[in-house]
């Protein structure tokens, strides 16, 4: 969970790899602040996505005011991957990654948190401390977008 | 409900694992910083319990410098005070003597 969301945020394994190490000390540092209970697992992965969320937002931004960074290439404006002979739904959801990873951190991280984790609008505001209704705009902008971005290079597909 | 393209991105955000030897460096990792941190609080204990020693030593020196002066004071009102009764008695039969001569 906490890695998945790491990468598919900031799509470099040995970033997503350190951002989750960040996150598991934490936890580690915090342990005994989660009391034993019924909801002890659900406060955990509540906590654990709260954090690797805001931890990915803290990352980009770094690197940003960093020069020379890796992640500072848009993965928009790559060419789409070349895929010859593969299925056609590989080749679509390499697009979608890059269209994903090209969209600004909050709205990404919302549609990471909503289709990954499969998590729903109330939960996302509640875990990037932002109005549901913010959620909510954020999530059918990007899917406007990608809608259009996908059809434009692939037919449309809805 | 989620449309087609919608499953279409949960597929593209599927779960991803990380590489074999994260859970080991993550675990490497948390040893290192829970020694570093056990170190942090020795370090800190140590740094308390020094002031502590240093205040403890101060006041201590402070009292000890205050009882000197006192008994020093208290010294030097007594040598006075005999001086003073000394020359006085001397005066008085000085004074007797004038006295004395002068009838």
């Amino acid at each position: 969970m906490v890695f998945s969301i790491a990468y598919h945020f900031l799509r470099e394994r040995s970033a997503a790899e350190e951002v989750a190490q960040d996150v598991f000390l934490q936890f580690h540092r915090r342990f005994d602040d989660f009391r034993p209970g019924p909801d002890r697992e659900k406060h955990i992965s509540h906590w654990l996505r709260k954090v690797a969320s805001h931890r990915c937002i803290d990352y980009v931004r770094k690197q940003r005011t960093q020069p020379a960074s890796g992640l500072a290439v848009s993965l928009e404006d790559a060419p789409p991957p070349s895929v010859a002979g593969e299925p056609a739904d590989h080749f679509l959801n390499q697009r979608l990654e890059s269209l994903i990873a090209s969209l600004p951190e909050k709205p990404r991280m919302v549609l990471i948190l909503r289709y990954q984790e499969d998590l729903m609008p109330e939960e996302i505001a509640s875990l990037l401390d932002m109005p549901v209704r913010t959620v909510k705009s954020h999530l059918q902008r990007s899917l406007e977008m990608l809608r259009e971005k996908i059809g434009r290079s692939m037919g449309n597909i809805r | 409900m989620m449309d087609d393209f919608e499953k279409q991105i949960q597929q593209a955000l599927s779960r991803k694992d990380p590489s074999p030897f994260f859970e080991a460096r993550v675990l490497a990792a948390a040893k290192r910083d829970a020694r570093a941190r056990r170190a942090n609080w020795q370090m800190w204990w140590a740094s308390a319990v020094a002031a502590s020693l240093l205040i403890v030593t101060g006041s201590a020196w402070q009292y000890e410098k205050g009882v000197r002066e006192r008994a020093a004071g208290e010294q030097a009102k007594a040598r006075l005070e005999l001086a003073l009764k000394v020359t006085s008695v001397k005066l008085q039969k000085i004074s007797q003597k004038v006295e004395h001569i002068q009838n």
